[in-house]
């Protein structure tokens, strides 16, 4: 039974009416925002967490200084929801915007709302090659507001491109609910990154869709440093044979930062691998949420997957909770999962510390070490220091 | 000790031998007449269920206010599991065998009662085989469809001031210890099942160990569900005063049924200051038929709380039976220094479906837990592990490890893992870890070329991969269980 809509709830609802979604206004004035009793917000109970929903944004206005440079990135700025193409795309990448949302909604209300109130897409299309990398920044700015955005990538068949994604814009109480969706066509290979470094008062909400096609090789990696709320809903499929994926993510989490990264894997066609390697570090009163779904389907023999979350803790006001759930129909798979969560291993740090290292010192290496894993895969150098960069900053706060 | 081992060699060849013609070996029903309630379920009912077991006025009272609040409460639906809606109204909620009054000794039980144990192969009368295997001995409440017809052994637990009686007993005889104890563990609301338990539960097991007392035997209680239609709501409570220790088995037949038949059980275990309670489990009800028509329906609240310091409870349980399995067996770490265990084993075949698994909820310091469960699942069958592992903010230095592996048998079943995990404190260290595979076809091969056949094979395959637990079990139900393990997985292979 669903109790009476709160005030956040009442002005999504006004908001969803005023642009014209009538039967998403009608399906949400039923269901409002996700509660705890929705198991994929066991633990982010949007109705409880969301607050006060400002108004939709009137579009884009000047911008901060970027938190995020990479050297020799080609970069395209999407400003309040607004698309701002100013150089010339490198050969082999087309862009162009669409109107109107783009991640299918999975039956999810925040990717419908996303859907329902996004008004211009930026499509990517990566053909050949594609030596430079794209940078996607992704901009909340101005007076607090409602944002909504969304990017569709179309890597086309035996294409290889690496595109980063970042968020960040001013400090106020943004509510941004962002969509990305990433097709990878046959012999695809894709390096995909999504990096969260709003303000500390922002809620962040995103959906992220992958297809998957034959022979297709995905690295993806998420990292949540900044926002207030931070969630992100991953949604993969495979859908072609003999395609591989690496899942990867982060969650920095300090003060009172509420940080949730939800992965949905399908393998839906035989002989697909993947693997899930996500790692989350709380400091404060930070709540870190992983919950991981992997779904091998009836025909999905020969699947091989590999799930796994680590969890460090450096406050006793800290909470690390995680579900990673296995759902399995075939038979001839391999499919596992680890949890682990902890805090810093003791004896290591004694060991340092007998060194002459001092104890903060010390510690930080040992939060390095840890995270070390998740930006060796990046092959791109000044990529991976960019990204390095940031956790590092994070840690000397 | 030579004379217990061929015993029991005989009998798993016998067992052997018997499974091409038995497919159900436990199906059969007992004609005795039984004293019913009327069918449904109200107030009434309560009322009737309550007068017939001569229960004083606060038991009724405490009944009826269960059964108010049951009223307002929706039948939970988050496992996964599917089954057509219960009617509750198509039950019997009490059903007594035709009373013999007071059985003094065995001779005077119901000749036909004793028949339907032999089948069981219940040890009423093999104390002399298991005196030889362990040199201990075992004290068998029998349950006979919700009413405890004969108690043996119980004067020699007096002797260390055991109390080990049927529930409705305790509460005219020990008040005082049911009012203390009784729904502290789970609370009359916790949930649909075990608020209807509590409005409407006929008969169980109660064990008080008093302080210091090593309990000399294994308690054992045999569950029977035998009438047409009858629920069967037991209500056991064991308690374990300080330095104490009591091992309790409970393993339960049911014959052949077609109507589905709902069992919702609720179990209470108390473990106070370096007491231990070891709770042991071998489930075989009717799962139902080839084309999953009939089984019974199991719905079981248990929960342990480890309220002193230094206590330990223990569950294991191996689930074979029943089409439909609802069973969280879970530990409150209340006590600095407690320690929970789970072990499990959890078979499915044909249509069966199971949803179980454990709590761990870490409220003391220093308090250790440990999960090891194996699911396997063959047929259409679906199987689900759900756990939770939980530690609070003040439970620092909160240890668990957790182990759910799965095993898949054909590729028409499903085996699903769903475990929580909540840290609340940077000392905690928690593991868990989880996999799902299929017996190797170079396993197979392996034991086939070596003269076994393909369900010879698995079955052997599948006794090794749930080694871990079996050796858990107390003796006599390992070996019952390595029998069970080999009947359920029966038509599973080619």
């Amino acid at each position: 039974m669903i109790g009476k809509l709160n005030q956040s709830e009442q002005v999504l609802l006004e908001t969803l009416q005023k642009t014209g979604a009538d039967e998403l206004a009608a399906d949400f004035a039923k269901t409002g925002l996700p509660t705890r009793r929705n198991e994929a917000y066991h633990y982010s109970d949007l109705k409880m967490l969301l607050g006060d929903v400002p108004d939709l944004t009137t579009g884009a206005i000047s911008t901060s200084v970027p938190l995020l440079n990479i050297e020799g990135a080609y970069r395209i700025l999407i400003v309040n929801g607004e698309v701002q193409i100013s150089d010339e795309p490198p050969t082999g990448v087309i862009v162009s915007t669409s109107r109107g949302g783009v991640v299918e909604p999975e039956n999810d209300i925040v990717a419908q709302l996303n859907s329902a109130l996004t008004k211009e897409t930026l499509n990517i299309d990566l053909q050949g090659t594609v030596e430079t990398i794209i940078h996607i920044d992704r901009r909340y700015e101005g007076e607090a507001s409602h944002i909504n955005d969304g990017v569709e990538l179309y890597i086309l068949d035996g294409s290889n491109a690496t595109i980063i994604e970042s968020f960040s814009g001013s400090n106020e109480a943004h509510l941004s609910n962002s969509a990305s969706k990433v097709i990878l066509g046959r012999d695809a290979k894709v390096t995909h990154i999504m990096v969260d470094l709003s303000g500390g008062r922002v809620r962040h909400l995103q959906s992220v869709q992958y297809e998957i096609n034959e022979s297709a090789l995905l690295h993806s990696l998420i990292i949540h440093k900044g926002s207030a709320l931070a969630r992100t809903q991953l949604f993969a499929k495979f859908i072609g044979e003999n395609a591989h994926a690496d899942f990867a993510g982060l969650i920095l989490g300090a003060k009172e930062q509420h940080s949730d990264i939800s992965i949905n894997i399908e393998h839906n066609v035989a002989n697909t691998t993947s693997s899930e390697n996500y790692k989350s570090v709380v400091l404060d009163k930070a709540k870190a949420i992983f919950q991981g779904k992997i779904l091998v389907a009836r025909d999905a023999q020969k699947t091989d997957a590999a799930m796994k979350h680590q969890g460090l803790m450096l406050s006793d006001d800290a909470q690390i909770l995680v579900k990673p759930e296995l759902e399995i129909y075939a038979d001839d798979v391999i499919c596992g999962h680890g949890a682990t969560c902890g805090q810093i291993d003791m004896d290591s740090l004694f060991y340092l510390m007998s060194r002459g290292i001092e104890k903060e010192q010390a510690k930080s290496m040992l939060i390095r070490a840890f995270l070390a894993e998740l930006f060796d895969e990046i092959k791109i150098e000044a990529l991976k220091e960019a990204l390095i960069s940031v956790a590092d900053e994070w840690l000397e706060v | 000790m030579a004379g217990a081992k061929e015993n029991i060699d005989r009998d798993t060849i016998e067992q052997v031998e018997q499974i091409d013609v038995e497919k159900y070996k436990y199906g059969f029903a007992t004609d005795i007449k039984s004293d019913k309630s009327p069918i449904g379920l109200s107030e009434d009912i309560v009322r009737f269920i309550s007068a017939k077991k001569n229960e004083p006025e606060w038991m009724l009272k405490w009944r009826l206010d269960a059964y108010e609040r049951w009223l307002t409460m929706k039948e939970p639906n988050w496992a996964k599991l599917n089954y057509p809606k219960i009617d509750l109204n198509e039950i019997y909620f009490y059903a007594a065998p035709k009373s013999t009054p007071g059985p003094k000794s065995l001779d005077e039980v119901d000749p036909e009662l004793l028949e339907t144990y032999k089948k069981l192969g219940i040890p009423l009368l093999e104390q002399a085989v298991l005196a030889g295997v362990e040199g201990a001995k075992i004290a068998v409440d029998a349950v006979f469809d919700s009413v405890s017809v004969v108690t043996t052994f119980r004067e020699e637990l007096a002797k260390s001031g055991i109390i080990f009686c049927s529930i409705s007993e305790a509460i005219k005889e020990h008040p005082e210890l049911i009012k203390k104890y009784l729904a502290t563990v789970v609370p009359v609301t916790d949930n649909y099942y075990s608020t209807l338990n509590c409005a409407v539960f006929t008969d169980g097991s109660f064990v008080y160990i008093p302080k210091g007392v090593r309990c000399p035997m294994e308690l054992s209680t045999y569950f029977r569900i035998n009438e047409i239609n009858t629920g069967q709501f037991e209500r056991t409570l064991i308690i374990a005063e300080e330095d104490s220790y009591v091992s309790y088995l409970e393993g339960c037949t049911a014959p052949m049924r077609d109507e589905n038949q709902l069992h919702a059980a609720v179990v209470e275990l108390v473990a106070h200051k370096n007491a231990e309670i070891k709770y042991s489990t071998v489930q075989n009800w009717y799962p139902g038929n080839k084309e999953g028509k009939g089984g019974i329906y199991n719905f079981v609240t248990k929960r342990g709380d480890c309220r002193g310091d230094n206590s330990k409870i223990s569950w294991t349980q191996v689930e074979t039976g029943s089409a439909i399995t609802w069973k969280y067996p879970s530990c409150i770490l209340r006590g600095d220094g407690s320690r929970g265990e789970f072990y499990s084993i959890a078979i499915s075949n044909n249509y069966q479906q199971i949803d179980s698994g454990t709590k761990m909820i870490h409220l003391g310091k220093n308090t250790s837990s440990k999960v090891i469960s194996k699911g396997i699942a063959a047929g259409f069958s679906d199987n689900t592990y759900r756990g939770l592992i939980s530690a609070h903010k003040k439970a620092t230095n909160a240890r668990n490890f957790t182990q759910c592996d799965s095993l898949l048998i054909g590729d028409k079943c499903g085996a699903h893992t769903v475990p929580y995990i909540e840290a609340k404190n940077a000392s905690v260290v928690f593991e868990h870890e989880a996999t799902t595979s299929k017996i190797s076809d170079e396993q197979l091969f392996y034991c086939q070329q070596r003269g076994l056949n393909a369900e010879e094979a698995v079955a052997l395959i599948v006794n090794g991969f749930v080694r871990d637990v079996i050796q858990n079990l107390p003796m006599e139900f390992m070996v019952e269980t390595q029998k069970l393990i080999n009947i359920s997985l029966e038509g599973s292979v080619g």
